[in-house]
């Protein structure tokens, strides 16, 4: 199916920040149960394999570690939570974190490497032929709706997001943070600073996010 | 634009965001607002281009540096990609002993939030350009 990772992300999300399901930290100390090229190949394949996001690529990364012993739940929760900390994309930092656990810094190169390179150069080769060809009648046709349709999945970006923090629980403390960032983007701040300061808002409302359970 | 400062305007847009497209507003401000290097339709392009692709939705920076530097842009997109997905290891150390606390974990949920809010703001500016183009290229 070429959009399961759409509705593999639909199906699970997942917790912004949990640490572990329980509760309890999670043991980055756990035997070796699968070989380098084993764990290069496996994160190879389940990222390199799925459209829709980094919670998709997760899904099938946890679905695949756990089933060969590599991973329990508990430490699936901390990896998840890390990769929410770490800047920049998702599904490279937990890949990264991973491979650190498994087979410390090949583990986390590798790792970082087959998550990256492929649809690096995928990406690379489309929009190099896309500049050749856009000045054609039927291409520049295909882009204005290609435009429409990255924005809606903009859109959906956007939802991913913001859909774990829309639980009636918390809701109030979403809203407070949405209006501080809106405020702050309509007096024209930078993305870096409305960010530094939401955070700064969020610590100051305090209380973590309730865990599934807690909802 | 050298493939160095299109390195170093990606990393800072990565770095200072949570999720693979939460890079997209200072990129709009930085290569399409400030420095003109790419218009709104390159940017919607480099998306449309990045989204369409199996793998991190965050690999549509690579177009955007391909776009904005030609092939060393790309090359610079990449490890503009890569290099924050770094900091995970120090992460995994230092979670265990910082994460449990209330008001970091808030902290960190905040900026996913705000990340969300800046993403819509993007998007509705895209769809601004986005049915702009299409109502040119289709009245003509």
């Amino acid at each position: 199916m070429p959009n399961d990772g759409l509705w593999l992300a639909a199906c699970f999300p997942m917790e912004p920040t949990t640490l572990t399901s329980t509760g309890k930290p999670f043991d980055i100390h756990e035997r070796l149960l699968i070989s380098l090229p084993h764990l290069t190949w496996a994160v190879a394949r389940d990222v390199n394999r799925t459209l829709g996001g980094g919670l998709a690529s997760m899904e099938l990364l946890r679905r695949t570690f756990i089933a060969n012993g590599a991973l329990d739940e508990e430490s699936n929760g901390g990896l998840v939570a890390v990769s929410r900390l770490t800047p920049g994309t998702n599904v490279l930092a937990y890949c990264v974190a991973l491979g650190w656990r498994l087979h410390r810094w090949k583990g986390a190169l590798a790792a970082l490497a087959v998550a990256s390179v492929p649809a690096s150069l995928v990406v690379f080769v489309l929009t190099a032929t896309v500049v050749q060809f856009d000045r054609h009648p039927i291409v520049r046709m295909a882009l204005a709706v290609g435009v429409l349709v990255a924005t809606l999945l903009v859109f959906s970006s956007a939802w991913f997001l913001l859909r774990p923090y829309l639980y009636v629980s918390v809701f109030a403390r979403t809203a407070v943070i949405v209006v501080v960032s809106g405020a702050l983007l309509l007096a024209g701040l930078t993305p870096v600073r409305i960010l530094l300061l939401s955070a700064a808002v969020g610590a100051m409302l305090g209380g973590p996010m309730p865990s599934r359970e807690d909802r | 634009m050298s493939a160095f400062v299109v390195y170093l305007l990606l990393l800072k847009a990565i770095a200072s965001s949570f999720a693979g497209m939460g890079s997209l507003p200072q990129i709009h401000e930085d290569f399409v607002e400030t420095r003109h290097v790419l218009s709104d339709e390159q940017l919607s392009q480099a998306v449309l281009v990045g989204r369409s692709t199996p793998g991190p939705v965050g690999a549509y920076v690579v177009a955007v540096g391909y776009l904005a530097a030609g092939w060393p842009g790309a090359l610079a997109g990449w490890l503009a990609m890569i290099t924050p997905a770094l900091a995970a290891i120090p992460l995994v150390v230092l979670m265990q002993r910082w994460l449990h606390l209330p008001r970091v974990r808030a902290a960190v949920d905040a900026v996913v939030i705000a990340s969300a809010v800046l993403l819509l703001s993007s998007a509705f500016q895209m769809a601004g350009d986005g049915i702009r183009q299409f109502s040119i290229v289709f009245t003509r």
